[in-house]
């Protein structure tokens, strides 16, 4: 079912009985994989004990955006050796994603993110070990301590290539601030007073848009936490070893409440991209979002944005950031282990990060020091020095949990937004959700 | 098989009147032309396969904890039990009996309604007719798109309340945990109505007008005609529209999903909605496989007992 389409002349009684075939493995495969599972196992291990391999290597890709797409279809076209590229948009990728890598003939290479969905699966013994790749002239042997963490598994092996990340932080217009006399704050009561000072001029101080787009009521909760309690509080809450109704979380959501009345009050009826709108047109003054952000802005707008970071509120606590990490990982099932690697080290090089970055027109940084940045914009560059100058760097509260965690607290914290008066309540309700997924 | 030939063996000798059961059923096999049975059999084994075994699969899949990697991990009949307890699978239980009765009525009292008022010779009758039956070309999930425009904190609804001074009614109709399932329910009736009232005008044209013109001369005023006269010869419209209100409103889901996906805070999730986040957003494969299981349970009752109600109509 996931195998690459190839053009050749097929009578229709072929096809039938091809596609008839394919759907009974498929369903085999996606249905009774507890009984399937052993023997596809010791089937590729003999495959990959012989020592030529056949076959293009594949890339099983869910950048489904035009840009990003364009970018690593160039990337494949100009790879030296023999691979292919099979693009899947994002929501089936990741629904179908257990499904690929549990195939008896899965593709060798896939996009994902880095954090607990590759772990999770590393742990299942589904994800090729790329540890060689992170040792002596390996292509990721350069990469910051921080990525091999990010991209380590348990058991303390590198299971992923991170290719590009970006920072969260809050977004601005400097022509909008030099408009109102304002500039960014330092501390927190200076944030505060900013939010207060915008308010009383008529604007909404914060975007924001949770309407269909719910996790991004998470942005918020993660900095305050980081910021309150520190990263390394906030990644064993949301591992599980504290719950939500610890004083330290009500802490958060107290100080949380303090921002509510600042927020853009149709937050909850605009997605992440629509609570743009309302900013390109000065109604509303700040946003905490990625810096995918810039691409929801009209052209001659992007050059007028700026950022700062969530000012320090806790002085006791590292500094954190959180910075999301896109990039590849292997399936352990492929039949060329070898060439996969030498696919992935491509993908890592400098050159390559560099030219996907180009052509996708994103304002995601690369992993690799030796990437010439001196031509990206300056709003990058701030970015590049912010990731480098913190202590710590935490991904986004889906990817250091889970898409289950994220769904507890999409409900709890929505919630607390509309109303905020019950928040012991409020934290019951997700710590009795958040057990339910723990427990699973 | 076995049971019915023994069934042969003794019925035969006691009573020799009546034929036996299973030589009635040979002859009946024989009777029917084998390319019959090519047309039966065929659709049956690929339905089975297709449609029949991965159903039984999800059956199966519900007693277990599965996300898809490894071996499916049996919990007996925790699946069931934790959807007793689950607040948001309740919610949606209760959502759905507000839609198929929201869903259904509404759109069925519109759609005749305006089949009456449209069921006659005029002027532009024909571009009424088109007009309201125009939405109905859309995909639900075009409509949600649609309509969410309209519902935005700025669109058009709020626009329209305020023109006309009702601006305390303003608020943001998707957003609000109160309203947004009525909202999203409004948009699809305002599709489903053209529908349904195609249905009756067709009905309408079957209807004698001559018996209401008898009715009239026995003094029986414009309602007693539609109630005592009309409708009793739309019965078998009123079966069909059942039929379809019924299964559409059972089965909608791209409208909620475009529109709110269940939210906010999973207020507007219907089972439909609520089992296709934990399948498939959330690979949660067993918890969806119950949610999925309780939705055919549901739906099998209402298909059953409208089939054993317009078979006894038949009969009687």
């Amino acid at each position: 079912m996931n195998t690459t389409t190839r053009t050749s002349p097929v009578s229709r009684r072929g096809f039938l009985l091809g596609a008839s075939a394919l759907g009974t493995s498929g369903l085999l495969a996606g249905c009774l994989g507890s009984e399937g599972a052993p023997e596809e196992t010791t089937g590729t291990d003999e495959t990959s004990g012989s020592s030529e391999p056949s076959g293009p290597v594949t890339l099983q890709n869910s950048q489904s955006d035009p840009a990003p797409r364009e970018a690593l279809e160039t990337l494949i076209g100009d790879y030296p050796g023999d691979a292919e590229i099979n693009t899947v948009a994002i929501e089936q990728f990741r629904a179908q994603l257990s499904t690929y890598l549990t195939s008896a003939n899965p593709p060798d290479v896939l996009t994902w993110y880095a954090g607990s969905v590759a772990r999770d699966y590393a742990a299942e013994g589904l994800l090729l070990d790329v540890s060689d790749m992170w040792e002596g002239d390996g292509a990721c042997a350069n990469f910051s301590d921080a990525l091999r963490e990010l991209s380590s598994a348990e058991d303390g092996s590198q299971i992923f290539v991170p290719t590009n990340y970006y920072w969260w932080s809050i977004f601005y217009k400097k022509s909008a601030f030099e408009e109102w006399g304002v500039s960014a704050p330092e501390t927190w009561e200076d944030f505060l007073g900013l939010c207060e000072d915008l308010k009383g001029r008529g604007v909404s101080p914060l975007a924001n848009g949770i309407g269909s787009t719910p996790w991004m009521a998470s942005g918020w909760f993660d900095y305050l936490n980081l910021r309150i309690n520190g990263a390394q509080y906030h990644r064993e809450l949301l591992a599980g070893e504290h719950a939500f109704t610890d004083p330290e979380v009500e802490a958060v959501l107290e100080e949380y409440t303090k921002l509510i009345p600042y927020f853009d009050p149709d937050m909850a009826s605009y997605s992440y991209q629509e609570a743009v709108t309302p900013m390109v047109q000065n109604e509303s003054a700040m946003y905490l979002i990625g810096a995918f952000v810039t691409q929801f802005f009209p052209e001659d707008q992007r050059d007028d944005l700026d950022f700062f970071s969530v000012p320090p509120i806790n002085p006791d606590v590292p500094s954190a950031e959180e910075a999301p990490t896109d990039g590849y990982f292997a399936a352990s099932g492929t039949d060329n282990p070898e060439g996969t690697k030498e696919l992935l080290a491509y993908l890592a090089s400098a050159q390559s990060q560099q030219t996907f970055i180009e052509i996708s027109g994103s304002s995601n940084l690369p992993t690799h020091p030796d990437v010439d940045t001196s031509g990206f914009s300056p709003l990058v560059q701030k970015g590049i020095e912010l990731l480098n100058s913190t202590e710590e760097i935490t991904q986004f509260f889906n990817r250091d949990s889970s898409d289950a965690l994220q769904a507890t607290a999409d409900d709890a914290l929505t919630r607390f937004l509309a109303d905020p008066s019950d928040i012991p309540g409020i934290l019951e309700g997700w710590q009795a959700a958040a057990e339910r997924v723990w427990d699973q | 098989m076995t049971a019915a030939a023994a069934a042969e063996r003794t019925t035969a000798p006691t009573s020799g009147g009546p034929r036996p059961p299973m030589a009635r059923w040979a002859r009946v096999f024989r009777r029917v032309p084998w390319v019959v049975w090519v047309f039966l059999l065929v659709p049956l084994a690929v339905e089975a396969f297709w449609v029949f075994w991965p159903a039984m699969n999800s059956f199966s899949l519900s007693f277990t904890r599965w996300n898809g990697v490894g071996a499916a991990e049996p919990v007996g009949l925790g699946n069931y039990q934790d959807l007793m307890s689950d607040p948001t699978f309740q919610t949606a239980l209760r959502n759905n009996v507000i839609w198929v009765i929201g869903f259904g009525g509404l759109s069925v009292v519109i759609g005749l309604a305006l089949a009456v008022l449209l069921n006659r010779p005029g002027r532009g009758i024909g571009l009424y007719r088109a007009a309201i039956y125009l939405p109905m070309v859309f995909s639900l999930a075009v409509t949600g798109l649609f309509w969410r425009v309209l519902y935005s904190p700025d669109g058009l609804v709020n626009f329209s309340l305020e023109t006309v001074g009702l601006g305390v009614l303003e608020r943001q109709w998707l957003a609000d945990p109160d309203v947004a399932l009525y909202a999203v329910l409004v948009a699809a009736v305002w599709r489903q109505v053209g529908y349904i009232m195609v249905l009756y005008l067709a009905g309408l044209k079957g209807v004698d007008p001559s018996l209401e013109e008898a009715a009239a001369m026995d003094g029986a005023n414009r309602w007693q005609r539609f109630t005592r006269i009309v409708m009793p010869q739309l019965r078998s419209v009123n079966a069909v529209v059942f039929a379809v209100t019924v299964i559409d409103s059972l089965r909608t889901f791209d409208i909620v999903w475009a529109m709110t996906r269940g939210g906010p805070y999973n207020s507007t999730h219907l089972l439909s909605t609520y089992m296709f986040e934990q399948g498939f957003t959330l690979v949660n494969l067993g918890y969806g496989s119950a949610i999925a299981v309780v939705i055919f349970a549901l739906a099998i009752v209402f298909i059953v007992s409208y089939l054993v109600r317009s078979i006894r109509q038949e009969e009687s």
